[in-house]
Order: C-alpha cells, then structure tokens, then sequence
C-alpha cells in the first residue's frame, strides 16, 4: 500500500546570491553551478530536488561536504528559505507559511538535533531537555515529567542537574536527542548529528537511534557524510552530489545498482558483506539441495561466517518462518564484487 | 596689499569683493601689521595659507575665521531656546534622582550606609576578601574625615552608571539587531568616547544653569553610556550562531530568544561594559566638579585652584580609593557570572 508521504519536496532550487530570483531563470535554462558562479557569482546551492519522506521511514540524505544536504535539512523547517519550488508537510506547502505558523511548525512538527549539539550552555540538562516544552509555555510539571522521561531513555537518568559543559559529547548529543523527543514531534531532523562523536560512541548512538525508532516510529531525516552509517541507519537513502540528486531508493538497491560512477566510487571502500542482506542477493526458491536454513534480514557476513567460507552450498532464506527464496554461495561472492564496469582503468579479462 | 588680491581681480570679482563692507572691527593681526609699519609685507613673502583670514585680507565679502566660530556660536544660541524647551522637561528626572540619591547618601548617619554598602559588596561579588577590603577603605576614608564627600561621589556615581545601564543596553540590544543601526551608531559612539571631557561641558553650561545637578549627570552619562552600548551590541552578536539557530528551529519568538539565549549568554561581556562605565563616569564626576558636582572633585578642584598640595593630593588618593573598590567589586561579580555560565 502506497501511503502518502510524510515530507515531500518538489522542485527546490536554493540560489545563494544577492539577485537569486533572476537568476533561476538561467538555472531553469540549464545553467550548471560552476558557470553560474563564474558569469554570475552566484551559488547554486539546491537544484530541482525530489524527494518522498515517508512516514516511519529514517531517510538519510548522504554527500560529501559541500554537496548542500545541510542546506536542504534546513528548507524543511525554513531556516533557509528557498529560491523555488514546494516543501509539503502533512499536504501543507511550508514556504507560503506566515511567521506565526512557522514557529507553529516549528513547535509541534518537527524538532532539530545539530552537529554541535547547540545546548545552551546556561541551562541544566533537564532545563535543555525540556527547552520545547517550555517555548510552547507548558506548565512546570509537565516540563518536568516529560524532560525526565526522555533522558531516561536515552541513558541520561541521574544528570539532570548538571551543565552541558560538563558532559562529554555523547553526553550532551544524547542530551540533544532528548530534547528532539520530548518536543513529541511526528518529525526529527538530525543534521550530522553523530559526525562529531569518536567512532565507538558514534556506532552507541546509532544503535540507540534504531532502537527508540522501533518503538517511536517518528519520520525522521538523518543528514550524513558517513556511508556506513547512512547504510546502517537508512530506510531510505538520498545521494546529494553538487546541490542535485544522484540517486535515491532503498539502500541494498544503491549499493547492487550504482547509477553512476560517483556512486560507484563510494560505494566500492566500504564492507559489503557487512551491509548488504541476504534478501537483496537471493534467487527465487526453486529444488535444490540445501545446507541450511538463513534469515532474509541477515548479512551476508554473518553466512559467510555460518558456511565456514565453503562457496559450494546452497541455503534456503526463510522469512518469518517461510521459505522465500535460496541463496547460492557462488551469488553470493559475486554480490561483494563491487561492479565497477564502467570504470574505465578496470581492463577487460581475457 | 594682500598677497591673494591678484587671484580675485583675476576671477573678475574685484568689484563684489568691494561692495557694501561693514566695516569689520579689525583683527589682531592687522594691528600687529600696523604697528610693525609692514601692511603689505603679504604681497612679497611667502605665500600664506589659504584660509578664511588670509583671503579675508584681499576680499572683504570672505569671512574671517572668527566670524565663522561667531556663527556656530549663534547658531547654537538660536536653537537653544528650542531645545531647551524639549530637554529641560525630559532631563528634569535626572536632577530629582541625583539630589535624591546625594541626600540619601549624605543624611544617612555612617553607621547605616556604610554597612549597607559593605553588605551591597557582598550581595554582588560573594568575595570575602573584597567585601573587608571595601570595609576597610570605607573606615579609613571616615578616620580622615573625607567619608562625607566620597559618598557623594559614589551616589552621583550610582545613579549616573544605573541610567547608562538602564539607557544602554537597549540601544546595545537594537543595534546588534540592525547592521544599519550599528552603522549609523558607531561614529556617534566613537565621537563621545574622543570628545575631549571639557568640551562635553560648554555647550551644556548654555543648555542649563549650572546650579542644576543634571548639567554634570547628563555630561556623565554622555561619556560614560559607550562602552555598555558597545559590549552589550557586541556581546550578542558574539552568542554562539548554532545556539541560535537551535532556538530558532524550536520556534523560539524574538522575546523568549532575547530572554532566554541571547541575554544570558551576553551577560559577562555586558557586566565588562559596565565595569567599564563605573571608571569611566568616576573619571569623569572629577571634572564635573567645575561645574558644581560636589564630592571629592571640589577637593581636587580646590587643590588646584588655591595650590592646596596636601588636600588635593588627599582627595585624588580618595578618589583611587574609589576606582579600586568599585572596580574590584563589579570585577567579582563578573568573574562570579562567568563562573556560573562555564559551570562548577
């Protein structure tokens, strides 16, 4: 069933420029950003972006830096206005909202975890947990429960009273996610929001996203640089490359099917055996002699591991109980050669 | 003869030059020239400076330097009256609160102001040691007998710096909102912070009469307003940008920002503005003891005047005094914000 989706952007174009209305009309004519900021000196930071945001759904935005992914976070609660096109919320166009109903957007739709975590450093951590509620001019106690409740949850019980400054930076990120949830808003924004932790906290913190997701099931939008953690954590992934979309779709999609050379070079770095699963790879069931039974949602790696690196069997991919497919080990190992055909220093075999 | 005669006759203006002079009373220079028999000694040396009094000497119609100060002078007497008109009624307040606060300060017997004020100390820098210092410096300046006019002193320093604060910081807080503003500012800011003291005063002498307490309050006021204006405007624009975006995308309004983020996270560069208002405003209450500031200016001032060594010597150690004890006070109470902020 095909739901409506959550957070829909039709056609944004952002321009950064003193003149930026005049000068959609070159970009609509199909000039391209370089030679927009050499004749014009003008940055075209957005161009024609698409994209669905379904409800539920984590949908990763990934590109390298520069690419405009925290400039398009940013359009979904207007804190950069755009040059043209639409930004649907809930069926509502954001960019025709009055300053009033923004900050009402901004309230009660969506709420924002930042790179820097952007506490403010005055305020206890239950004071920062509780920061939406009090914008909204809750009362004292219902501040307080809620502020509580979500630093429980995410690890923080027993800190309330301290400052920002005195946490270490998982502290205080966590410190921001609590404050994102206990907004009790359908969406969250999280603007790179884990790519100033050190890698041990950073692989805590996602695990503790997914896990509050389960239960939560907000629609959140995750901007990254990571590849690895846009895989792990994507429902949905978005590739930004130069202000334009690459590629979107679901992530073991991305990775099978590059639809192009940028995206190949990403993805060939990274551990395919870890990411893709058993469901993206397996062939319909037919008869055949199985060594085993696997879960659709395991990785590869994991079979690897259950086969003992023996490529001459067969085993049957169950879901929920039910055979659904098989997987060859000969599949398999050619899933974790990354396809760089177009390549051009890949010489043919002879 | 005047050596820049040629230069009119030359533009054909030899004949309005001419017409119609009043006979100007003549300038100095020009008695010094008759006296020394050498009128003409500017047609043959070298050439002067092209000024108002030079070409005044080859073409009557130009105005001499003296009538141009005449004229600022004029002009100013002409709008006196008007402005005298808006100002009296607005500054009037400013009297009220000085003759009120100097009679606080001086019918309050010792023994109830001056712990009063060691208790203010404590209030705001929560330090023992400043507290017994500014104890100390009060009893030593009563056991010379120089209590009376310190403490005048410290209340026209009291109310002068709580106006600026209070007149300040709201023009800090508009201008770090508008570049335009902050424009349109900075040279009025900069033009206070140079004038020299003394000039503050003359037009002011004609604004009001000198016996009137805001005359000096509003000199005060005028030096002493920049630096809390400047750091309060600085002090925002220095807030952490991600912190306000953060506010921002909570649905922050402008008031709960200003409140609730901008303000607190400005307030150690704001309280270093005002700690730089307090010496500024006790520079300048000494100088506006000349026109009639009472407090321990009128000792320097009568130091001065009567070269009385030893009471100005006194008095300008009193006013030291006065210097150290409110600096170190508003200083404590800065680091104690400060310290607040960065956590225990």
């Amino acid at each position: 069933m095909n739901t409506k989706p959550k957070v829909q952007l039709r056609g944004v174009y952002k321009i950064f420029g003193p003149r930026h209305t005049q000068m959609m009309t070159h970009v609509r004519a199909g000039l391209g950003k370089d030679a927009l900021l050499a004749d014009h000196a003008h940055v075209l930071g957005l161009q024609d972006i698409n994209v669905d945001m379904q409800a539920g759904e984590i949908t990763v935005v990934m590109g390298l830096s520069g690419s405009g992914k925290s400039t398009l976070i940013r359009h979904l609660n207007r804190l950069i206005d755009p040059t043209a096109g639409e930004i649907l919320v809930d069926g509502e166009d954001v960019t025709k909202l009055s300053e009033r109903d923004l900050r009402k957007l901004r309230q009660q739709k969506m709420a924002m975890v930042f790179q820097k975590f952007a506490l403010l450093p005055h305020r206890t951590v239950l004071q920062n947990a509780a920061t939406a509620l009090a914008v909204q001019g809750a009362d004292g106690t219902t501040q307080d429960r809620e502020a509580r409740k979500w630093l429980d949850r995410v690890g923080l019980g027993g800190y309330e009273h301290r400052f920002p400054s005195q946490l270490s930076g998982g502290m205080q990120q966590r410190v921001g996610i609590a404050r994102a949830l206990t907004a009790g808003t359908d969406i969250m924004l999280m603007d790179e929001a884990f790519s100033a932790l050190d890698p041990l906290i950073r692989t805590d913190m996602q695990d503790l996203l997914l896990e509050l997701q389960v239960e939560l099931k907000k629609t959140i939008v995750f901007i990254t640089h990571d590849l690895d953690e846009a895989l792990k954590l994507a429902d949905h992934l978005v590739i930004l490359k130069d202000g334009a979309v690459v590629q979107q779709g679901e992530p073991q999609g991305i990775l099978l099917n590059p639809a192009d050379p940028y995206i190949e070079d990403f993805v060939s770095d990274i551990n395919r055996a870890r990411v893709l699963r058993v469901r993206s790879v397996m062939q319909p069931l037919a008869e055949a002699s199985f060594a085993g039974e696997v879960e659709a949602d395991d990785t590869l790696e994991r079979l690897i591991a259950l086969s003992g690196g023996d490529t001459t069997c067969t085993y049957r991919v169950m879901s929920e109980g039910q055979p659904i497919g098989l997987l060859d080990m000969k599949d398999l190992v050619k899933a974790l050669v990354p396809r760089l055909s177009r390549s051009a220093d890949q010489p043919d075999p002879v | 003869m005047a050596y820049y005669d040629g230069f009119f006759d030359a533009l054909g203006l030899r004949e309005w030059c001419d017409q119609s002079v009043e006979a100007a009373p003549t300038s100095m220079q020009a008695l010094l020239g008759q006296l020394g028999g050498d009128t003409d000694a500017g047609a043959r040396g070298s050439p002067p400076f092209p000024s108002l009094d030079a070409l005044h000497e080859s073409c009557a119609q130009i105005p001499q330097t003296r009538d141009m100060t005449a004229g600022v002078e004029e002009a100013f007497l002409a709008a006196r009256v008007s402005l005298k008109l808006v100002l009296d009624p607005i500054t009037q307040p400013l009297s009220w609160m000085l003759d009120g606060a100097l009679w606080l300060f001086t019918a309050t017997p010792w023994f109830i102001i001056v712990p009063l004020l060691v208790a203010l100390t404590w209030y705001v820098a929560r330090s023992l040691g400043v507290t017994l210092f500014v104890a100390a410096s009060f009893l030593f300046l009563g056991f010379i007998d120089h209590l009376d006019v310190a403490l005048e002193t410290l209340s026209i320093i009291f109310v002068c710096t709580g106006l600026s604060v209070l007149l300040g910081v709201p023009i800090g807080i508009a201008m770090s909102r508008s570049n335009t503003l902050q424009r349109m500012l900075v040279p009025v800011l900069d033009l206070l912070q140079t004038l020299p003291t003394f000039v503050y005063l003359i037009p002011l002498i004609f604004l009001f009469s000198v016996t009137e307490s805001k005359l000096y309050g509003i000199a005060i006021i005028l030096y002493a307003i920049v630096p809390v204006i400047r750091l309060t405007d600085l002090g925002i624009r220095l807030v952490d940008p991600d912190v306000i975006e953060a506010a921002d995308a909570f649905g922050m309004t402008k008031r709960q920002k200003l409140w609730g983020v901008q303000l607190p996270l400005a307030l150690p560069n704001i309280m270093a503005g005002v700690n730089q208002t307090i010496m500024m405003s006790l520079a300048m209450v000494v100088i506006a003891s000349l026109v009639s500031a009472p407090g321990l200016g009128v000792l320097v001032l009568r130091g001065i005047r009567n070269l009385e060594l030893g009471v100005g010597i006194v008095a300008g150690f009193g006013i030291v005094l006065l210097a150290v004890i409110l600096d170190r006070a508003s200083k404590a109470a800065l680091s104690r914000i400060d310290k607040n902020k960065k956590a225990h």
